[in-house]
């Protein structure tokens, strides 16, 4: 189902009309990647969710409307719907008929100190790594691999928690 | 309510046959992409589904029960043709014109304000405006009409990457603002995969996937794994195997949750590298489920 | 499901099963802005050509009226009037000028109605607007016949007005030059022939652009067909509307149209030409002392040794006064074939797939 948003504002429109491009009175705007392989809604999520690591998203904010989006990056305004879904399940986020999406939750942030504790203990595993004789690329595959493996399990978990909560796509 | 609908759908020229037993069910409020090389039929299905020509065999309504070249068909449809035919000696202001008259439903208002907004001049001539402010022209024609459905030949094909872009993000603000669905023909793959949520695969006539773009992306996985052990995949749901000296991958009609054997690694699949893979293995297909409306005993 | 804001796009109302069809007035304003090239190509051709008639043919008017006036007949000053009068060029002499004008129009203005769209591509906007394309079709194809017949045939009441004073039933007499009015090169020129010719080229313009596809073969085409019915109109159909009037008399009339003219013998079987020359070869070469004389009157001597002979000349003609009712017959069954060209041109553009 095609879902779309209210207020037909001309605003975001195509970038030859003019040189700035202003995506509704949201703090961000999206930009994509397309060789990353990451699949685009996950993109979008992702974006949120760095702007709100990062402080430029606090609650209250307003998301740029599916239809801003959908006309400055030219992708499947269903693409946009999927990953704005994503957040709110997350809790990241809240939809307000008629006036549009707002955040209304921040990530927890990761205080200081445990950030240190956690650069210097990658540091060392790092180290070890590369004395066994891992390069660069081999370090990044087997993160990558476990980091797929964890995720998994993590996901597994918390669905077996929660019970499989499978989207229909309409 | 599905947008085009077809039941062993074959159509001829002479002898060659540019469509074979198509059995389609494409539902609205997609953007469908029609996908396939070239010859393998994607002009004729929608010159079919447009009413320019007439099915040699099978069946094909549009618009829910509607005949194709119907009024009714012909007034909820808008169509814009391979290279885009304009009136060259007619202004941009004239071709609004002919149009509104032409059709039942014209806004006027919103086809300039648009025409405006990309800045075509009203008084200059068709044929003197660049490719993609010609492509520009014919789909502001086509969606001033208030159409519920946008059929598109080829309409990127000879634009340059701006125009590309602006013409799509035209398309897909349609899609949104008023509930257009878009049916969009394309032999270059790479770019669907943001714009479409629906896949049509065309092969030589014969219509290879149909289908939702998450649920085929949910529904196939690349296995990665030795050459060797190939073979014991056999009774697994394989599509398409391609593979070095010792390395192999095979993409297969799974999903994440179905496990992988010992030694495998399980990847998601891209829409391209799966569009790919069907178009090389003609005998494959994954289609959908025969549950459609008409089966329900509801039909009109 | 999902709280996030969502418009109800009112998806279209199902569209009535009978949708009332697009009021056929729209089409003409489309169908003047895609062919007004060609309308006023047409117009100012004509106009043109219209302007040399004016002017030539008052010249002949005036010579007309002022060797009527001229008293006494027979006397040199008139005789040179009359001379003046005959001698006058303009479209008597060059009339095939003339007969060319609906071949053109019809070429030009018909044919590339439906080839154009079928060569450019265009008619894939065109049949997918909602307006239907047999109705747009026959919308502009009546719309443009009925512009381009009826600008022929003004023009026509001006062709007819400048042969007026060949057609005098005292030119004999005067020794003016004088037309039979169903002279093949004068009468689709006047009444309602050129008009219905005109109509005809177009309507063979039409389905010749529909069939072939491209607008310069369909050009040749038309022109070809269109040549091919005017010739075979005028030399075998024509003739015969009406059973022709049968004369065995040497003296026919200038104003009729002579259909054949046979010398035949006693028992009634045409008389070949060496047949004739052979007889001949027993004629006397003077009359009367004079040798030959003018033209005329030697082969009137020729005539009168053959009468004596056996031989009859058989003339079937048609008299002046049947015009009209020729010019109706003609007409009529031009107006038919065009009609019966268009409906295929409109059944052909509905049932093709493309």
């Amino acid at each position: 189902m095609v879902i779309g948003q209210e207020g037909k504002g001309r605003k975001g429109g195509p970038s030859t009309s003019s040189g700035e491009v202003t995506t509704s009175n949201s703090p961000i705007e999206f930009r994509l990647d397309p060789a990353s392989g990451v699949p685009t809604y996950l993109q979008l999520v992702q974006q949120v969710e760095h702007a709100l690591r990062l402080g430029y998203l606090k609650p209250g904010d307003q998301l740029p409307k599916v239809r801003d989006v959908v006309a400055s990056l030219a992708i499947n305004p269903n693409t946009v719907s999927k990953a704005y879904r994503e957040l709110e399940t997350k809790g990241l986020i809240i939809g307000r008929p008629g006036q549009g999406t707002f955040i209304l939750a921040t990530l927890s942030p990761v205080v200081l100190p445990e950030l240190d504790g956690l650069r210097r203990s990658l540091h060392n595993w790092l180290a070890k790594a590369d004395g066994v004789g891992l390069d660069e690329s081999g370090i990044m595959a087997l993160v990558a691999s476990e980091l797929r493996d964890f995720y998994e399990r993590h996901r597994e978990s918390r669905d077996g928690a929660a019970g499989d909560d499978t989207e229909s796509v309409a | 309510m599905n947008v085009i609908e077809s039941r062993g759908l074959s159509k001829s020229y002479g002898t060659t046959k540019a469509l074979d037993d198509c059995t389609l069910a494409i539902p609205e409020g997609h953007v469908v992409a029609l996908v396939g090389p070239n010859g393998a039929g994607k002009s004729t299905l929608l010159s079919l589904a447009v009413g320019l020509a007439a099915p040699s065999a099978g069946a094909l309504t549009v618009l829910d029960s509607e005949a194709p070249g119907s009024p009714a068909a012909l007034d909820g449809i808008a169509f814009v043709a391979q290279d885009t035919p304009l009136y060259k000696n007619l202004s941009a202001a004239d071709m609004l014109h002919v149009t509104r008259n032409l059709n039942r439903r014209f806004d006027q208002a919103s086809a300039e304000a648009r025409l405006a907004e990309i800045g075509i001049p009203l008084k200059r001539k068709a044929g003197k405006l660049s490719g993609g402010q010609q492509a520009q022209l014919a789909l502001t024609l086509a969606l001033a009409r208030r159409p519920q459905l946008l059929v598109l030949d080829e309409p990127v094909a000879m634009l340059d990457p701006i125009a590309r872009h602006d013409f799509m993000a035209t398309v897909l603000t349609a899609a949104v603002d008023e509930g257009v669905s878009v049916l969009l023909s394309s032999h270059v793959l790479a770019e669907l995969e943001r714009v479409a949520d629906y896949l049509v695969v065309l092969s030589r006539g014969r219509v290879q996937v149909a289908g939702e773009v998450d649920d085929l992306l949910a529904g196939h996985r690349v296995l990665t794994g030795p050459v060797a052990q190939v073979a014991t995949l056999a009774h697994w749901p394989v599509v398409h195997v391609r593979h070095g000296e010792v390395l192999a991958h095979v993409l297969a009609r799974v999903t994440a949750d179905d496990g992988v054997p010992q030694g495998w690694e399980s990847h998601p699949v891209g829409l391209e590298e799966l569009a790919l893979a069907y178009l090389r293995e003609p005998d494959a297909a994954a289609l959908p489920g025969p549950v459609r409306s008409q089966d329900a005993g509801a039909r009109r | 499901m999902t709280a996030l804001p969502t418009l109800t796009v009112p998806l279209h109302e199902k569209a009535d099963a009978n949708l009332r069809p697009l009021p056929w007035r729209r089409m003409a304003w489309v169908t003047w802005r895609q062919h007004r090239i060609a309308l006023i190509g047409v117009v100012a051709a004509l106009a043109a050509i219209g302007a040399y008639t004016w002017m030539v043919g008052l010249q002949i008017h005036h010579n007309y009226a002022v060797e009527f006036a001229c008293h006494p007949a027979g006397s040199d000053s008139c005789l040179q009037l009359t001379s003046g009068f005959n001698s006058a060029g303009g479209f008597l002499t060059n009339g095939w000028i003339l007969q060319m004008v609906p071949a053109l129009i019809g070429a030009f203005v018909g044919a590339p109605i439906l080839a154009r769209e079928m060569e450019t591509g265009t008619f894939r906007y065109a049949w997918t607007q909602g307006f239907g394309r047999w109705r747009w079709t026959l919308a502009k194809l009546v719309g443009l016949a009925v512009a381009v017949s009826a600008a022929a045939g003004g023009i026509s009441v001006l062709f007819s007005w400048y042969y007026q004073p060949y057609f005098g039933a005292d030119n004999q007499t005067r020794n003016l030059a004088e037309m039979p009015s169903l002279a093949p090169s004068l009468f689709d020129l006047r009444g309602v022939a050129f008009g219905a010719w005109t109509l005809a080229a177009f309507a063979i313009g039409a389905l010749a652009g529909a069939m072939i596809r491209k607008v310069v073969p369909a050009i040749v085409a038309t022109l070809v067909a269109y040549a091919g019915l005017a010739i075979a109109t005028g030399v075998w159909l024509r003739g015969h509307y009406v059973a022709p009037l049968v004369t065995r008399s040497l003296n026919v009339p200038n104003s009729v149209w002579i259909v054949t003219q046979n010398w035949m013998t006693k028992s009634g079987q045409t008389a070949s030409q060496s047949v004739l020359y052979q007889v001949l070869q027993g004629a006397p070469t003077q009359v009367d002392g004079k040798e030959g004389g003018g033209p005329n009157l030697h082969a009137l001597v020729a005539w009168q040794y053959l009468v004596r002979h056996g031989y009859t000349e058989v003339t079937r003609y048609q008299p002046g006064n049947r015009f009209w009712e020729f010019q109706w017959i003609e007409g009529g069954w031009l107006l038919a074939l065009s009609i019966v060209l268009i409906a295929a041109t409109v059944r052909l553009v509905r049932r093709r797939a493309v």
